[in-house]
């Protein structure tokens, strides 16, 4: 896999780990949510990112938390072996996390795109007090007697508190280290240690699998052992597990309050505590690699832990999204029974009678049968006008319809009318709706009007093809078929014809009763004008049927798809929700499997990965 | 105690405001369980009920001769509250321990004088330790679980202890005098009591590291929260609970190794001597007078917002919007007269014939049976209705006003009134909302009249307009009236005239001039009489015509009004009815913020100033 492959996908999950973040802070009941994503986006960025890239696990990165005054400051430099950070009575005075290097060999800072994510490196120095989104490095002197440096491979932070009321301000930068140290040392005084907000990110540290030493400050010595019980009966006796599936396995040590002679000399004074110290944190290290590849591992199944998490914070909002789905069908169904019931109920198709004449037409003889035919049609001359006059005593007029564009047009208003009604009722209970509710007369209402005007014309278009296709077919049926079409004619005239010879016959000669002929002849065609009749209501029936389809299909359902989906377009939160959930957890199994892959890269070359002489106690 | 405490003169003040506190406390409730349509999140009425609970609380504190001063420490777990308890009282009283956290249930320190059934209710359950210090007499000292640990109980314990106090020690230490949970409770909590602040553990303050001492950090943020003097004392609890436990004294002599600033006995002279009688009764008043300012305020919150204005461009822009509908819906209701145009032309012609006598009577009878024959003939086939197009609505049999505009108003329910009644409460709620109308309040009522039952109203509304276009038609005005007068007095006089000269004339030929009368002439007695009636026949028909297309046209335009005038009275008054209960419920919270005011003032005549402004922010 390409370096910069790794790069991106990298970013783009990060990025999509910090939009979600966002996204649930936004949202009060899923505050709670946003620390683990931040925590996720943080590993992906600073420990994941650079691993597959194919940093050296060189250096590795111990990191100090705790409640504000449990003594971070006084473990940092127990661990560094000199006085290096301010240890300040003002509870909460680091604000920016400090990073420590070792005083050896240079090696290679990290350098990936996004380590440390928003926090940039500084320049020159600034009081730990600084309050900014900032990292600053320095060096441990060299001891004073020049003997070497245990923790020569590691680099020490000292962070911020997570407890004091200004560290909601900076609790994200101690997140940051916390996600890139391969060790972390979570120091909890003897007040502290059993304070819910410390022992909540002590959870996530276990969670994300991370190795923790715990150091009990400030404890009288008399107290210590009772009160490394308590702790681990309180405390770790309640941890979640690794993300392995295992316990976890968290030593304790305890520092006692010290004088401040201890206190301010490490290395020489205070040497058994530092001791004590060292050996907790050097037993975890097999070997650079081993510990690196641990880290890495990890965090990759959090970050599997917390994709599987992901549907949590969507389905409120996936929720509400659907309820806006149901309700456009529910007006889509509204739509089509209004025009149903407004318009196709008291619609006659009165363009069809032309067809069904056209029908009747077809069955007269052409050529020189016409003029017979003429003959039969006078003759006919007193049926038809009483038939007119008995039809116009009996047909009712129709219930007088709207015109189709105006029902279209009122069932659209309605339609757009009872979405944005819904919305305004509900905008005050999720952001959905807001959002729905606040671009509805600006944006929805005009385009969902646009577009309906475009499908219109379209369906105009195919609403005369469609009839204009019914007729035609009609006739058509007859016409492609000669044979059937001059029987017909032929059945018509004989039967015409049969009539009146028989009536000749049976009344000769000639008198009054011939007046019986025009009797018979109409009542023949009274028969044919029947079953034309029957051949083109059937016909009309269908095009009535087929006008319902053809509204559904052309004006309603891309309507109603485009409505449904408008909440996730344009660059909404719905959008960018449904993306991040299609994206992260396939991502974050890509993820998980490179680690794999690289792994195994690096356990098979543990030479290389490891320098000579990195870890002793 | 300070020895001029006992001979201060009665202070009628604090019983004398139970009764009013009480009072306040009924009519909170009242407001509270009084039925509203400006709706109560669910937050203010909590915190309504929380503050009615307190009115009561204090009445019942004050409603005695010496009132108790509940004073009650708060801090994380493990900053020394039960330590220090211990410390004032001089004996292990409180359990504290290395364990974290210690105190699980609140201590409750008072003076064996005071009866344990003259403790809040909330204080009796707790762990009860009684003390002979005449000093502390007044006086309640509550330890209180932790706020910080990972037993949340202990929060909640905490936090339902928290009403109860007068005075709150906020108890910090160097590492937690800053934590966010104990800071956001003191906020929450600042405007209803006094607070005073220690800062225990004071020998880790002072390390002599570089960098800004607790105390003056704590000073800082309490100076940025309006205590520019706060009342802080800087303590090591845990000397002088160890001194006083080696030598077994009270007071327990100074500890030798106390660390500079440690303040401890300012604080224990601060509660026996500093807080005199004077003291707790003005500490009393102010909570009294905080209580009612939370009260003030919240019901302030509370006024909803006055509609009035918006109401009225709701009704104007609704009124726009019913016409127009007024219109659709009229033009259906004719529509659906379509079929029956024959029937309703018969009619017509039927009460216009009312005014005929005579021959001219008889002969429209007649003519008016025979035109409109053909409806009856349609009802008399029986197979009509399934085989002919258009006949498919049923006819009414007889004519029946009642029951033939029933029917005409359900078919139009059913095919068009039904939807656009549910579509118009939307377009009307949209509407409603762009003038700014809170759609919570009308989305109810408008739908309710909605799912009214419109099919009664739209029969009403169609047998009215038709009744009134047949007045219309049958009792003509101005011009067409007098064409009509003079019609009828012409087709009631000019027939039997006519029959009667016709055949005078012929008598009078046969009688007088013995002319015998010839078949033509004997016809002509029905002829001329005829011809005259058949010749006013065309006049009236050519001349006052009742035709459905005229009948149509009025009839639709009288429809639009009378359906506009039920939509009117429908919906117009929703908005305005609204706005109108609103504006009641406002003045009901101006009742309610008066009577507070009232308290309010009352306790402001005749607080006594005393030296306690130190336990109260700005």
């Amino acid at each position: 896999m390409e370096p910069t492959e790794h790069r991106s996908a990298v970013g783009q999950l990060a990025d999509d780990l910090r939009w979600l973040e966002d996204h649930c802070r936004r949202q009060p009941d899923l505050a709670a949510h946003a620390g683990t994503l931040r925590l996720a986006s943080a590993l992906t960025r600073n420990v994941i990112g650079p691993f597959l890239e194919g940093q050296p696990a060189r250096p590795l990165h111990v990191a100090v938390v705790g409640g504000a005054g449990a003594g971070k400051s006084t473990v940092v430099n127990f661990l560094a072996g000199s006085v290096v950070a301010e240890a300040n009575p003002q509870a909460g005075f680091t604000r920016h996390p400090t990073a420590f290097l070792p005083n050896g060999p240079a090696f290679q800072w990290p350098t990936y795109i996004g380590f440390m994510g928003p926090l940039n490196k500084l320049s020159g120095e600034k009081p730990a007090s600084a309050d900014e989104d900032v990292y600053q490095v320095k060096r441990v002197p060299p001891a004073k007697d020049g003997a070497a440096d245990p923790l020569a491979d590691f680099v020490v932070w000292d962070c911020p508190d997570m407890t004091t009321w200004a560290s909601l301000v900076y609790v994200n930068r101690l997140l940051e280290v916390a996600a890139l140290a391969d060790v972390v040392v979570y120091v909890a005084s003897d007040e502290r240690y059993n304070d819910e907000v410390p022992t909540q990110f002590l959870h996530i540290l276990v969670k994300a699998g991370k190795a923790v030493v715990v150091v009990l400050t400030k404890v009288r010595e008399s107290n210590a052992q009772a009160l490394i019980e308590h702790f681990r009966r309180e405390i770790l006796g309640r941890l979640p597990k690794l993300p392995d599936g295992t316990a976890p396995a968290v030593p304790v040590i305890a520092f006692p309050q010290m004088p401040q002679s201890e206190r301010t000399d490490p290395s020489g004074a205070g040497a058994r505590h530092r001791v004590n110290l060292l050996n907790q944190i050097l037993m975890l290290v097999e070997s650079d690699a081993a510990l690196r590849t641990r880290t890495v591992a990890n965090a990759a199944k959090f970050l599997t832990t917390a994709g599987d998490g992901l549907l949590d914070v969507a389905r409120r909002d996936l929720a509400e999204f659907d309820a806006w789905k149901t309700a456009v069908l529910a007006g889509k169904a509204d739509f089509e029974e209004r025009y149903r019931k407004e318009f196709l109920s008291g619609e006659q198709f009165h363009r069809f009678d032309r067809y069904r004449d056209a029908l009747m037409e077809q069955l007269e003889l052409p050529g020189a049968g016409r003029a017979l035919g003429n003959v039969i049609w006078v003759l006919r001359s007193p049926y038809r006008w009483s038939r007119d006059y008995i039809g116009g005593l009996l047909v009712r007029p129709a219930v007088a319809n709207q015109p189709e564009a105006h029902v279209l047009s009122a069932s659209l208003t309605g339609w757009l009318d009872r979405l944005q009604a819904e919305a305004l009722r509900r905008s005050g209970t999720h952001a959905v709706w807001k959002q729905i509710a606040v671009r509805f007369d600006t944006e929805l209402g005009p385009q969902a009007r646009e577009r309906f005007a475009q499908e219109c014309r379209n369906f105009e278009l195919k609403e005369t093809d469609e009839l204009d296709r019914a007729g035609k077919r009609m006739l058509d049926n007859l016409e492609q078929r000669p044979a059937l079409l001059y029987t017909l004619r032929g059945g018509k005239l004989a039967v015409d014809l049969a009539a009146v010879a028989t009536i000749v016959v049976t009344t000769w000669p000639p008198g009054w009763y011939l007046l019986l002929i025009p009797v018979a002849v109409s009542a023949t065609h009274q028969a044919t004008e029947l079953a034309v009749r029957a051949t083109a209501e059937t016909a009309r029936a269908k095009v009535r049927h087929q006008r319902e389809d053809l509204v559904a299909t052309v004006l309603t359902t891309p309507l109603a798809a485009w409505l449904a989906e408008w909440p996730a377009t344009g660059g909404s939160s719905i959008e960018k929700l449904q993306q991040v959930l299609r994206r992260v957890p396939e991502m974050i199994r890509q993820m998980e499997a490179r680690v794999q892959a690289k792994a195994a890269e690096w356990a098979a070359k543990p030479a290389e990965a490891t320098p000579p002489g990195a870890a002793q106690g | 105690m300070t020895p001029t405490a006992p001979a201060a003169e009665p202070q009628p003040l604090l019983r004398t405001l139970a009764p009013l506190l009480r009072g306040l406390e009924r009519q909170v409730r009242a407001w509270l369980d009084a039925r509203r349509r400006y709706p109560l999140t669910m937050l203010q009425r909590a915190e309504l009920e929380g503050l009615a609970d307190d009115l009561r609380r204090q009445a019942e504190a004050l409603d005695v001769d010496k009132p108790l001063l509940t004073i009650m420490l708060m801090g994380g777990t493990g900053v020394g509250k039960s330590t220090l308890l211990n410390a004032l009282a001089g004996a292990p009283i409180a359990q504290a321990a290395f364990t974290r956290p210690t105190t699980r249930d609140p201590v409750v320190y008072f003076h064996h004088s005071v009866r344990s059934d003259r403790l809040d209710p909330a204080l009796r359950v707790c762990r009860l330790a009684q003390h002979d210090r005449p000093g502390l007499e007044q006086k309640v000292i509550v330890d209180t679980p932790d706020l910080d640990s990972n037993d949340l109980g202990n929060r909640d314990k905490l936090k339902a202890l928290l009403p109860m106090a007068d005075i709150v020690l906020y108890v910090g230490s160097q590492e937690k005098y800053h934590d966010k949970l104990g800071w956001d409770l003191f906020k929450e909590q600042r405007q209803r009591r006094a607070f005073a602040f220690v800062l225990n553990k004071w020998d880790r303050c002072v390390t002599g590291e570089s960098g800004l001492r607790p105390d003056e950090d704590l000073l800082r943020d309490l100076k940025d929260e309006g205590f520019g003097t706060p009342l802080l004392f800087r303590t090591t609890a845990q000397l002088w609970v160890d001194s006083a436990a080696q030598s077994g004294q009270w007071p327990p002599p100074t500890p030798p190794d106390l660390p500079e600033g440690e303040q401890f006995t300012l604080l224990r002279n601060w509660l026996e001597l500093g807080l005199t009688r004077l003291e707790i009764e003005a500490v009393k008043a102010r909570g009294v007078g905080q209580l009612l300012a939370s009260v003030a305020r919240v019901v302030d919150g509370l006024r909803p917002p006055d509609l009035s204005a918006e109401a009225e461009k709701v009704r104007d822009a609704w009124r726009q919007t019913l016409a127009a509908e007024a219109v659709v819906q009229g033009g259906e209701l004719v529509g659906t007269l379509e079929p029956y145009q024959t029937e309703v032309e018969h009619h017509f012609s039927i009460e216009d014939q009312q005014r005929y006598r005579g021959l001219m009577s008889a002969y429209l009878r007649f003519t008016t049976k025979m035109r409109y024959s053909r409806s009856g003939l349609r009802d008399r086939i029986p197979f009509a209705g399934r085989l002919l197009p258009g006949a498919k609505v049923e006819t009414p049999v007889e004519w029946n006003l009642g029951e033939f505009v029933q029917q005409c108003a359900r078919t139009a329910g059913e095919r068009v009134l039904d939807q656009r009644t549910t579509a118009l409460v939307n377009r009307l709620l949209v509407e409603a909302d762009q003038r700014g109308f809170p759609l919570a309040l009308l989305s109810e009522p408008t739908g309710s009249v909605g799912r009214m039952d419109w099919r009664d109203r739209t029969t009403r509304a169609v047998i009215d307009a038709l009744s009134e276009v047949e007045r219309e038609a049958t009792n003509p005005t101005g011009a067409r009236r007098a064409v009509r007068g003079t019609l009828t007095a012409l087709a009631n006089t000019l027939p039997e005239l006519a029959l009667v000269v016709t055949a005078g004339t012929l008598l009078f030929n046969f009688i007088v001039q013995q002319l015998p009368p010839s078949v033509f002439e004997m016809s002509l007695v029905g002829l001329v009489p005829l011809v005259v009636i058949v010749s006013l026949h065309l006049l009236i028909v050519m001349l006052l015509p009742i035709r459905w297309p005229a009948i149509r046209e009025r009839f639709r335009s009288k429809l639009a009004d009378r359906v506009g005038e039920e939509l009117d009275r429908a919906y117009l008054a929703v908005p305005t009815d609204i706005a109108a209960a609103i504006r009641e419920e406002r003045r009901s919270v101006d009742t309610l913020l008066a009577e507070t005011k009232v308290v309010s003032d009352f306790l402001a005549e005749r607080q006594q100033a005393a030296q306690v402004g130190e336990l109260y922010g700005t």
